[in-house]
């Protein structure tokens, strides 16, 4: 049983440890322009990571709610990290654009529904800041100190700040697109409306449209077609089947013109602000794991482990050190009472009754047996 | 048997031989109760009380210690240099006669069980090396110690010779164990100090047995039990021998310092400053070898 609980632990840190490469891959992938064909296998492998944590979620969730413990679970060991870096991903993120992929749709820029499918297509890329939230597991796996209390207190205060970051992030993404604060993505959104817009008059007009012109006036124009047949084309077919993938464009028709629009500009500025976010959650709980937890085994657990093996075990002499930056600390208020009244009474007392030896019953147990 | 295989016992490794036969003397003290019913059993001593018992076992305890106490403290003995003796007295007799005379002395007055619970920190201070620790760092700092070993006790003598000094002063230490009257003495005292007035009479009944080593290093080994606090005067190898004792009655060798607490030495040197009426220490003396454990992270 322990054997097969161990083996799940173990898979879990690995899938962790995946699901961060992965994460960054997939941002750093579309900031550096790599090819389709490695892109989409980070689209399925994020799949399979989400549906994985979702899994392990929902196991977790069972047999805590079997042992009458799902309060402590949810609340006090994080489970609803487990749940928001899970479940909302299968459905709003990794799972919407898998299914695109399956299906072979692409994002349709509707004539009357343009802003809002961009309006969702943006809330989505929001949802997948929440990815960054297993950082988090990482830290939970990370014992760089001895003491239950370090560990409880730091992980805490990493939970608080990178939650808040995370929570912050969605919020404002969801605020600045709902009151639509100004952005690359409401650039790019005023442009192809324009142009749409000028289409729909010639077309109206009866003018002629030229495919030229509009690509020469949308930068973000790939292709035009007309019933099927192509007028204009940025690259050539190779380009198209090696580079652009199903989420990278969108497309618009008017009358019996298609044009399609590269969207791999936004996607690129979504992925670098991941990419800024990740960073920062990753320097956070560095600087927390490496600066902040020794700092607290410094100024606390480690004078109270003094001070507990000098209350503790008879032998045990040591002073606490005072650092002199600290001494009005609390702890140290403490420290100095034990140094200077709590020690030299002990060492008194040993003195007098000299009950400070290192054999106990338990070490002569077994000469007595014998 | 028994009492070779506590004598074994892993928690007492580092310890020096008298370190481990005071640790089972307390232990055999603390846990009479637990352990009376089962010494009393036919494979212990069947049918003996619990003072019987304890005596049988301490002359067996007594008996293995002296199996490794003695050639250990032979071994001192052969590594100590007694020119000092020669400098302070040059009409006094060679070193190798004052030498085989303070083996003969310590032979005979570590029978006593009081003398070998004195004994148990000077054992341990020249064993690890505290005198060569510590002196060597007063000697480079010239500082309060310096000045008593040379200028007040007036001590024409070099480092080393100093350094043999404090070591015979500490092996002489049971001396105030000598008299008929010391066992009474130092267990009103916890912490060991005697009065000056009976530290006299200690001298005074010493220089017979010991009659072939000079009359300072006898009066500083009678004074290292003797508190600063009631005589101002005693010798500084004295003063030094009584802390360097004292802190390594309890020493533990392989003990290593937690994170964040101080190192052992200073740790020690930081209570017994506090504690320095208590003993009878000279607080400046402590204040030095505090500077010099912090300075060492000793």
């Amino acid at each position: 049983m322990e054997h097969r609980q161990s083996f799940w632990e173990n898979l879990v840190v690995v899938a962790i440890a995946l699901v961060l490469i992965q994460t960054f891959l997939d941002d750093f992938a579309v900031v550096a322009g790599w090819a389709w064909a490695p892109r989409e296998v980070l689209l399925y492998a994020g799949l399979a990571l989400d549906v994985f944590f979702s899994v392990e979620f929902l196991t977790r969730l069972y047999f805590s709610f079997i042992r009458r413990r799902t309060g402590i679970y949810f609340w006090h060991e994080r489970g609803w990290i487990d749940l928001l870096a899970s479940l909302p991903l299968v459905l709003l993120s990794s799972g919407p654009a898998a299914l695109a992929l399956w299906s072979g749709s692409t994002i349709a820029l509707g004539r009357a529904s343009l802003l809002n499918v961009l309006k969702v297509v943006k809330a989505i890329r929001i949802a997948r800041v929440l990815r960054l939230l297993r950082l988090l597991k990482v830290f939970a796996r990370i014992r760089n100190t001895d003491s239950t209390m370090a560990q409880r207190h730091v992980a805490k205060v990493a939970t608080l700040s990178v939650t808040v970051l995370i929570a912050t992030v969605m919020l404002l993404g969801i605020a600045f697109s709902v009151f639509d604060v100004p952005s690359l993505e409401t650039a790019y959104q005023s442009r192809i409306t324009t142009l749409l817009a000028a289409v729909e008059g010639d077309l109206d007009r009866g003018a002629p449209i030229d495919a030229g012109e509009l690509a020469a006036r949308e930068s973000s124009l790939l292709a035009v077609q007309r019933e099927g047949r192509t007028l204009f084309s940025r690259f050539d077919s190779d380009y198209y089947a090696r580079q652009v993938g199903p989420n990278d464009y969108g497309f618009a028709e008017r009358g019996d013109f298609r044009l399609f629009f590269d969207l791999r500009p936004v996607n690129r500025d979504q992925s670098r602000n991941n990419l800024i976010y990740f960073a920062i959650i990753v320097v956070t709980i560095g600087a927390l794991l490496f600066a902040y937890s020794p700092h607290f085994a410094l100024t606390v657990t480690d004078p109270l482990h003094v001070m507990t093996r000098g209350i503790t075990e008879a032998n045990y002499s040591l002073e606490v050190k005072v650092p002199r930056l600290y001494r009005d600390d609390e702890v140290f208020e403490l420290a100095r009472a034990y140094n200077e009244h709590y020690l030299p009474m002990k060492d008194r007392r040993s003195a007098a009754s000299a009950d400070g030896f290192d054999l106990s019953m338990d070490d002569v147990q077994g000469l007595l047996d014998d | 048997m028994f009492v070779s295989r506590l004598l074994a016992n892993p928690a007492l490794g580092p310890l020096t031989p008298l370190q481990r036969e005071e640790q089972i003397i307390q232990f055999l003290h603390v846990n009479a109760a637990a352990l009376a019913p089962t010494l009393s059993t036919p494979g212990f001593f069947p049918g003996a009380s619990w003072s019987q018992s304890l005596s049988l076992l301490l002359a067996a305890l007594v008996e293995e210690v002296d199996v490794a106490l003695m050639p250990r403290l032979d071994e001192i003995l052969d590594r100590m240099q007694f020119g000092f003796v020669a400098l302070l007295r040059p009409q006094a007799a060679g070193g190798e006669r004052v030498r085989s005379q303070i083996r003969e002395y310590l032979r005979a007055v570590l029978r006593r069980m009081d003398a070998r619970r004195v004994m148990t920190g000077p054992l341990a201070a020249i064993s690890y090396g505290f005198v060569d620790r510590y002196c060597d760092q007063m000697w480079a700092r010239k500082g309060y110690s310096h000045f008593e070993l040379t200028k007040v006790q007036r001590l024409r003598l070099g480092r080393d010779e100093v350094k043999a000094m404090i070591e015979a002063t500490l092996l002489l230490k049971p001396i105030v164990c000598s008299g008929s009257s010391a066992t009474a003495g130092l267990a009103e005292h916890a912490s060991g100090v005697v009065q000056a007035q009976y530290a006299e009479r200690v001298v005074a009944a010493a220089r017979e047995a010991l009659s072939l080593a000079p009359d300072e290093l006898i009066r500083s080994a009678a004074n290292a039990s003797v508190s600063f606090q009631e005589n101002r005067y005693i010798e500084a190898t004295a003063r030094i021998a009584a802390i360097l004792s004292w802190r390594c009655r309890s020493y533990q060798p392989n003990m290593r310092a937690d994170r964040g607490a101080d190192s052992p030495d200073k740790s020690w040197l930081s209570v017994a400053r506090r504690n320095h009426r208590f003993y009878g220490f000279d607080v400046k003396m402590i204040d030095e070898l505090y500077s010099i454990a912090a300075e060492n992270g000793w």
